[in-house]
């Protein structure tokens, strides 16, 4: 398979390593031998129609160097311009979030399926922008389109979704699909401190962004939330219809009553077909939504089984390769 | 009425049937059964708590007249049974939003009463948490509790944190 990679951050660089490392299984197990005959990132690409050299790659990876660094790339080079030019069956599309204009990545994905590729995106941008159009685009092109990565990092929930749809009405779908915010209300659960001490502690683990707001605003989750409705429980919803409450008013009082009544309180997505929520709600200890630190996890209600839930993490490199694996992997499949 | 009602059973079989049959006799409906084996008397009997609707007081003297003959023990009769419970988190400006008046229009909705409040104060000038609980006969006074709760914190500014289960 012929791979155009597109964004070589944290996530193009883990899945540059898991091709590497895994070579031998996926070769072996699934007849799968990745070619990256391009990659391409702010800085510039490197083309190579043979494939380009994944010892060089890997090793740009873990040096945590810039696609210029590859010998003979060409600075500044655009990824628009190696899409369309380069002949290749599949663009991995792993720029960073935009959720306000989808960009880079939505011009991105909407070139590759233009010129026929196939897409595997990790970029929640394009989906929370134009969902309905991408997936549209990706049927009238007759190219497949996979975005697992975007909601619940490694753990695959739009795949379990579409498997419990083929014999279930998904009535409703629950989520704790932030592990930042998650962190933090764990933290202040634990230690009795307010939002914004746990929040520096955050940000010193990495574990929250700079400007944490996309994510203590619930902004993020009502992302995913969108992402998951538009594409598991169909519409065309766009962030505005979502209504959204973060937990920047949370304190740790509040966690202690919640405590002692039984419950935990999370950030938590409620979508049901055409209504999405995001807030702060009391989660009854034991329940499967009750979990701590940074994990997610998601319950289904469906008409005939009733629940089915599944947890995980949700973010970080390898988790989210996890699941960009998954749909490389699936196309490849599909591809016979 | 619903009545919630604890016997106490010989723990041989066909107790449980002849237990029922009163009150099913009397056009009782059964909601619940609920054997509590681990909670043995020290005679050997089980206690057997039960839940059930019935027409009138009259019918359900009649039932426990009928248990009464045929030997079986009542331990508990209770008239009211709450089945259902709902837990909110309130945080802002709880003391001053005068929450006296929140608790006295949620117990004014019939089948339905306040059942524990519990507050605390942030530092000071910060903002306090409550909680409270609603215990109610049915889910329409429980939805009824939840959108006066939702009222009143949308016009006192307070954060409203709903539990994922239940109604609302």
């Amino acid at each position: 398979m012929r791979i155009v990679l597109i964004g070589f951050g944290n996530l193009g660089r883990a899945l540059v390593q898991v091709f590497a490392e895994k070579a031998e299984i996926l070769r072996e197990h699934e007849g799968f031998a990745p070619k990256i005959i391009a990659a391409v990132d702010d800085s510039g690409a490197a083309v190579e129609a043979r494939g380009l050299d994944m010892k060089t790659l890997v090793n740009l990876a873990k040096r945590r160097e810039k696609i210029e660094k590859y010998p003979g790339a060409k600075a500044g080079r655009s990824a628009l311009e190696v899409i369309e030019s380069v002949d290749a069956d599949l663009v991995v599309e792993l720029t960073p979030t935009n959720i306000k204009t989808g960009e880079p990545g939505l011009s991105h994905i909407r070139k590759a399926m233009e010129a026929g590729r196939h897409v595997v995106t990790s970029n929640k941008g394009p989906l929370v922008v134009a969902f309905k159009e991408l997936d549209s685009l990706a049927r009238k092109k007759g190219v497949e389109f996979r975005y697992s990565a975007s909601v619940g990092g490694a753990i695959p929930v739009i795949s379990l979704a579409r498997r419990l749809m083929s014999s279930n009405e998904i009535l409703e779908i629950r989520g704790i699909l932030n592990g930042t915010t998650n962190y933090i209300l764990t933290r202040m659960e634990e230690e009795n401190v307010p939002l914004e001490m746990v929040v520096r502690e955050a940000q010193e683990l990495g574990i929250a962004e700079k400007d944490p707001s996309l994510d203590i605003d619930g902004i993020d989750t009502a992302a995913k939330l969108l992402i998951l409705h538009n594409a598991v429980l169909g519409g065309d919803l766009k962030l505005s219809d979502v209504e959204i409450t973060g937990i920047r008013k949370v304190t740790p009082e509040a966690i202690r009553l919640a405590k002692e009544a039984g419950y935990a309180l999370k950030l938590v997505g409620v979508a049901r077909r055409g209504e999405l929520e995001v807030s702060p709600k009391l989660v009854p200890l034991g329940h499967p939504l009750s979990v701590g630190g940074t994990l997610n996890a998601i319950t289904f209600k469906l008409d005939l089984a009733r629940e089915i839930s599944i947890a995980g993490f949700g973010a970080g490199p390898m988790e989210t390769v996890s699941s960009i694996l998954a749909d490389i992997l699936e196309i490849h499949r599909s591809l016979g | 009425m619903i009545v919630r009602m604890v016997l106490e059973l010989e723990d041989v079989p066909g107790q449980l049937l002849r237990a029922l049959e009163p009150i099913a006799k009397f056009g009782g409906n059964i909601q619940s059964i609920i054997h509590q084996r681990t909670k043995k008397t020290p005679t050997g009997r089980v206690p057997v708590m039960l839940v059930f609707e019935i027409g009138d007081k009259v019918r359900l003297n009649r039932v426990l007249e009928e248990l009464k003959s045929r030997k079986i023990m009542v331990r508990e009769v209770g008239e009211k049974v709450y089945t259902l419970r709902s837990t909110v988190v309130l945080i802002g400006h709880v003391v001053h939003a005068d929450i006296r008046l929140l608790i006295d229009r949620l117990n004014r909705i019939s089948g339905l009463s306040v059942s524990d409040l519990s507050l605390l104060m942030g530092e000071f000038g910060k903002e306090s948490s409550a909680r409270i609980t609603v215990a109610a006969e049915d889910l329409e006074s429980l939805q009824r509790a939840l959108v006066e709760l939702e009222d009143f914190c949308r016009k006192k500014d307070l954060l409203l944190i709903k539990s994922v289960e239940g109604a609302g």
